[in-house]
């Protein structure tokens, strides 16, 4: 129990660490490096004095390290700012693009776990045969296609089934359920397709490389049947370090659904964050920014947690 | 005698490519990057239309004799633009690896030598950059800075420089107790000479596949940012950039599209097959030495 | 499948029995070669023979756990009289754990990390019908007392990794033998094991080869191991047997020539020639003092575990010239002591002072020992590069060129890669490096135990003449009592991180007064003796 308790408490210093610097970064960033930012807001008309009580009134003229905190402290408190181009509270607009970006990214993950798992243990079955090679090589083509590529070619090969793929229309989930998960299957399949790739690709070895460790030879001799020996031994092993893989899978799937909505045209968080670029809405990027980051920090914590939960020479030293 | 010696490099590099398939894989995978670099060669001397010239009596022309690709939306020879491309691609991925090579050995070679405290910290510093998804970064990056090449280019080996760190730590960490470096610490040879001359060379099995994948994924990144406008700024070329003029044109003009596409998944998959190449041949036996 | 058939006097009979392999080169390359082997019910039967002589083969192939690739090519198996080539998979697969059971040689990868002791046992139960939890627990825990562990209960909760090396092997014995097998094949299971420990595993073997009737099957290519614990031993050479008996008689008057030469080879002291080393001067300035000095790794950051000391107040001196050696089981930190003379561990209490003197050091892992990447002439010249000697190109490659040849390398080989060399020669290139700089105390961990017995007298000769040519005093770490009986002037025992022992070779092992001493000389006379030493 003590050992457990101390490693719960290392984690949980390094999660406050590491958003501390999440934070900073970010923070720097959108207020520190682009300059003055209540010039530019106003423009190059601005007088000099509207320029200062527009500082003073966005508390710009604070020193650095308290604006840092406050704004540190409204974040955490759900209050990320205010949109100068929307003028509305950058959480409010977060929340509105959230379930678009937030249910490519869940659909997309359960195609990846579901797809690349059946798939490998398949192939890690009879390695180099049929099975094998046929996935193996068409996990090479779909790891180097871009989902953005693939987005645009699969739209070229199914404009038959425009239709059934409700592409470009979008129901928000409130409304209507399963047209808001049919408007997100074609992309989610777009991001999904490379990554599955890649994790069939680190299952499929990771499973043939603990099938041939010496433990398995052991429950081999104790009479252990090959599926037993498969769920007992060697998948659990091979979660260990699954855990990390997909965790970093989940990134990138964060990545590329802020792409991937650009083809179908899906109002989520991708498009948001290209108009804050495009109208320098620093509130809106930074508050956009910190959120993401801080999603991914949350996943790669929970998977860390979870990988010492699983292998107990992390915990146990 | 001696001078020769003296001469003589004392240790190579040279990939010894063992296994049939991993040959097989290798010299694909070269074929294709090869072919991507000869157009890349050629573009440089010669295009067959001005990539840049608009002609707007011919526009969106499906492929014929006179332009083998078609036209784009402007009347642009699409072969044309589709050469110049390719340096924009070759260049960015390979300047950003570099930057992202140099900054992960500064981070991950000392990391796993010096262990500690110091280790923890640029653990805290390379696992906060990857907690931005590398799009993310990448175009707040060219958000603040600016949208030039150079710009583009710093960003993405940042973002890539974590997992480079992550590699070099991770065999650092593996080789620093073996024996032959442990004679090294004994001599009280220099860390820094340690780090690049004794341990570096042996972990080029784990660091080129690392390098060649990380180059396949640079160029994707470089592609979404041209295709979200991101990336080089017009007029000039880019395979994201065409690919983001075709949307509108998807179904009338699938030509805009699918010479891009071929272009960029074949310099993808032509790096891909080569790290699997080195790969395999380095994981059955096959030596780097 | 559980036909009681009539018992026959051999449990096993293996006739004509060939296997191969298919390979690139060769097509099918044949592993065995019409084998004929049987073995007696209730004794204990060992194999030996060089690596790839198929021994470990024969014995998967009586398990059934051969790999897919292997490809039978005739003959059979019979077990208890039933031929189990003529059986189904899955009958087959049962007998496994059930009737046979098998240990393997590296308990430290054996168990899966991922499961405690209790369900990683439990497993062998279940899978053979046991339903009954509290049966289930009876019966492991019934084991783990047979096995030795005095307290079974607090193994059953306990990990892996959080076991010693010996104690995980007794573990996989239990496995094996928990559903009571008439047959138990051992496939070198004390290999990876030091001398002591090796010792108990045997004494464990044999005393559950009486009281349960076990037939046993040891395989290894240790001849002092299979000489004092098997009943019959049988000689392998390319896949088929060329010789065979009862051990003693085997073991002393081989009758074939390839059976000589494997005794020859294994034996060090008919190796060994009249290499001697310099008798040290006492009254000279000790080389090397070392006093109340304690040493150990770091604590870890955010750990309450502070220095965590592995040796505490040691105190010893050394003497220009001499050789001392330093013996102990594993974990009594004689490596710790190494690494902190050396400098690559600070000590945490107590002084040493070095007076000025230039050390080389050699280390036990001849396939570590070089760095990969650089070819030997890198070797040669980093630790003059470290040491920031200046030589004029002439001296250099006199130097390196004298050096290889006071190693009995030829100076070609400098061009050469570590992969390109075996592991005597390597170990003579660390030699070499060391050499180059004309220290004055080497200091040599367990540099003998990775090597074959006639490169381990090479490189004994070696350190010999190095001591005669440069007065150089070495620290010899070994646990091969017989080398250091033959070089050392004075030893020291460690055990648990200090120093229990210490004097003049002849005093110490021939009236040990500490337990540690005692039961390193008593393991080691043992494992030179006959099988019916054994208790």
């Amino acid at each position: 129990m003590r050992e457990n308790l101390k490693f719960i408490l290392t984690k949980a210093v390094e999660f406050i660490l590491t958003l501390l610097v999440v934070s900073f970064f970010t923070f720097a960033a959108f207020s520190i490096l682009p300059g003055d930012t209540a010039s530019v807001i106003l423009g190059p008309e601005a007088t000099p004095e509207q320029i200062d009580s527009l500082r003073q009134e966005l508390g710009l003229d604070k020193p650095v390290v308290e604006q840092y905190l406050n704004w540190l402290a409204g974040t955490f408190s759900g209050n990320l700012g205010q949109s100068t181009a929307f003028n509305v509270p950058v959480s409010s607009l977060i929340a509105q693009r959230l379930p678009v970006t937030l249910g490519m990214c869940a659909l997309a993950l359960i195609i990846v776990i579901g797809v690349s798992y059946p798939m490998a243990i398949l192939s890690s079955r009879k390695p180099f045969h049929l099975a094998d090679q046929v996935f193996s090589i068409i996990g090479h083509i779909a790891f180097a296609i871009p989902p953005f590529v693939l987005s645009l070619l699969l739209i070229l090969l199914f404009s038959n089934l425009f239709g059934y793929f409700a592409v470009g229309q979008y129901y928000a989930p409130t409304d209507n359920f399963g047209g808001y998960l049919n408007s997100l299957l074609l992309p989610s399949v777009c991001i999904a397709i490379p990554k599955i790739a890649m994790i069939f690709k680190f299952l499929r070895s990771s499973i043939i490389t603990e099938k041939a460790s010496d433990y398995i030879k052991t429950s081999k001799a104790h009479g252990l049947s090959d599926f037993s020996i498969l769920i007992r031994h060697v998948l659990p092993n091979t979660n260990v370090s699954a855990i990390t893989v997909v965790s970093i899978v989940l990134s990138d799937i964060i990545g590329g659904s802020l792409i991937v909505e650009q083809v179908f045209n899906l109002p989520g968080l991708g498009r948001l964050l290209l108009m804050g670029i495009s109208r320098r809405d620093f509130p809106l990027l930074s508050g956009m920014v910190f959120y993401l980051a801080l999603a991914t920090v949350i996943i790669y914590f929970v998977a860390d947690i979870l990988n010492n939960l699983v292998d107990p020479r992390m915990r146990l030293k | 005698m001696a001078d020769r010696k003296a001469k003589l490099s004392t240790s190579k590099v040279n990939v010894k490519l063992t296994s049939d398939l991993g040959r097989i894989s290798f010299v694909v995978g070269a074929c294709m990057l090869g072919f991507v670099f000869l157009v890349f060669l050629i573009s440089v001397f010669y295009t067959p239309y001005n990539p840049n010239m608009t002609d707007a009596s011919n526009i969106l022309k499906a492929p014929s004799f006179e332009h083998l690709f078609g036209t784009d939306h402007l009347g642009r020879d699409v072969l044309s633009r589709i050469m110049s491309a390719s340096k924009y691609t070759i260049f960015v991925s390979f300047a950003g690896i570099a930057i992202a090579l140099v900054l992960g050995m500064l981070m991950g070679l000392t990391a796993g030598y010096w262990g500690g405290i110091y280790d923890k910290a640029i653990m805290l510093l390379s696992n906060s950059i990857m907690c931005f998804p590398g799009i993310l970064l990448a175009l707040v990056a060219v958000a603040v800075f600016g949208s030039s090449m150079l710009n583009v280019v710093f960003a993405l080996g940042i973002v890539f420089s974590p997992s480079f760190a992550r590699v070099l730590r991770t065999g650092t960490i593996a080789i620093s107790n073996r024996e032959y470096i442990l004679h090294a610490k004994i001599l009280k040879v220099n860390p820094f000479r340690i780090m690049v001359v004794h341990i570096l060379p042996n972990l080029l099995t784990a660091l080129i596949p690392a390098v060649v994948i990380g180059l396949a994924n640079m160029t994707l990144f470089e592609s979404a940012m041209s295709f979200l406008g991101l990336g080089v700024q017009p007029p000039a070329a880019s395979y994201g950039k065409m690919l983001s003029d075709a949307q509108s044109y998807v179904t009338t003009s699938p030509w805009l599209i699918v010479f891009p596409a071929f272009m960029l998944i074949l310099y993808i998959l032509g790096l891909y097959f080569i790290s699997e190449g080195v790969r395999i041949c380095t994981s059955r036996g096959g030596t780097i030495e | 499948m559980n036909k009681s058939s009539s018992k026959s006097v051999n449990i096993i009979e293996i006739k004509d029995f060939s296997l191969c392999f298919p390979s690139k080169t060769e097509g099918m390359k044949p592993v065995l070669n019409k084998l004929n082997l049987s073995i007696k019910r209730g004794s204990i039967f060992g194999v030996i023979g060089n690596s790839g002589c198929g021994k470990t083969m024969t014995a998967m192939s009586i398990a059934s756990l051969l790999p897919k690739e292997a490809s039978i090519q005739g003959g059979d198996i019979l077990f208890n009289g039933q031929s189990l080539l003529s059986m189904d998979p899955h009958s087959r697969r049962l007998l496994l754990g059930d009737k046979i059971g098998v240990i393997f040689q590296e308990p430290m990868s054996a168990l899966d990390p991922l499961m405690r002791i209790e369900a990683a046992l439990g497993e062998v139960l279940i899978s053979h019908g046991v339903k009954d939890k509290n049966e289930i627990r009876s019966k492991i825990m019934e084991m783990l007392k047979v096995v030795g562990f005095k307290n079974p209960d607090a193994i059953l909760n306990r990990y892996p990794h959080q076991l010693s090396g010996g104690q995980r092997q007794r573990i996989l014995i239990a496995g094996a033998a928990l559903l009571k097998p008439s047959l138990l094949i051992c496939d070198e299971p004390t290999s990876a094991l030091d001398t002591v420990t090796t010792i108990s595993i045997l004494e464990l073997l044999r005393s559950m080869s009486i009281s349960m009737g076990i037939t046993m099957l040891f395989i290894s290519h240790d001849l002092n191991v299979v000489g004092c614990f098997c009943d019959y031993v049988a000689v392998m050479k390319d896949g088929a047997i060329i010789e065979k008996g009862i051990t003693s008689r085997v073991l002393r008057s081989p009758q074939t020539p390839y059976t000589l030469s494997l005794l020859r080879k294994s034996r060090l002291d008919n190796v060994l020639s009249n290499d001697f080393f310099l008798k040290p001067n006492y009254s000279e300035t000790p080389l090397l003092e070392v006093s109340n000095m304690s040493s150990g790794y770091d604590g870890r950051l955010f750990s309450r575990q502070k220095h965590a000391n592995v040796i505490h107040d040691i105190s010893f001196k050394m003497y220009p010239k001499e050789v001392l050696g330093v013996i102990g089981g594993s974990g009594c930190g004689k490596t710790t002591l190494a690494k902190t003379i050396c400098g690559l561990l600070t000590p945490t209490a107590g002084t040493m002072l070095l007076n000025d003197v230039i050390i080389g050091v050699v280390f036990q892992d001849p396939a570590s020992c070089l760095n990969p990447s650089h070819n030997i002439l890198w070797h040669l010249l980093e630790p003059l590069k470290a040491k920031k000697i200046k030589l004029s190109k002439l001296e250099t490659r006199e130097l390196l060129i004298a050096t290889m040849k006071e190693v009995n390398l030829k100076p070609s080989y400098l061009l050469r890669y570590p992969h390109q060399l075996s592991g005597g020669q390597r170990q003579r290139v660390a030699i070499a490096m060391c050499l180059i700089l004309k220290p004055k105390l080497i200091i040599a961990d367990e540099p003998f135990s990775s090597l074959d017995a006639s490169s381990a007298a090479n490189v004994l000769s070696l350190l010999s003449s190095i001591n005669h040519k440069y007065n150089t005093a070495i620290l010899l770490i070994s646990h091969n009592l017989h080398i250091v009986s033959k070089v050392a002037s004075r030893v020291m025992v460690m055990d648990s991180g200090t120093i229990v022992e210490s004097g003049q070779l002849s005093e110490v092992f021939a009236s040990p007064s500490s337990q540690a001493a005692k039961d390193l000389l008593e393991a080691e006379r043992k494992l030179n003796s006959n099988p019916n030493a054994l208790s």
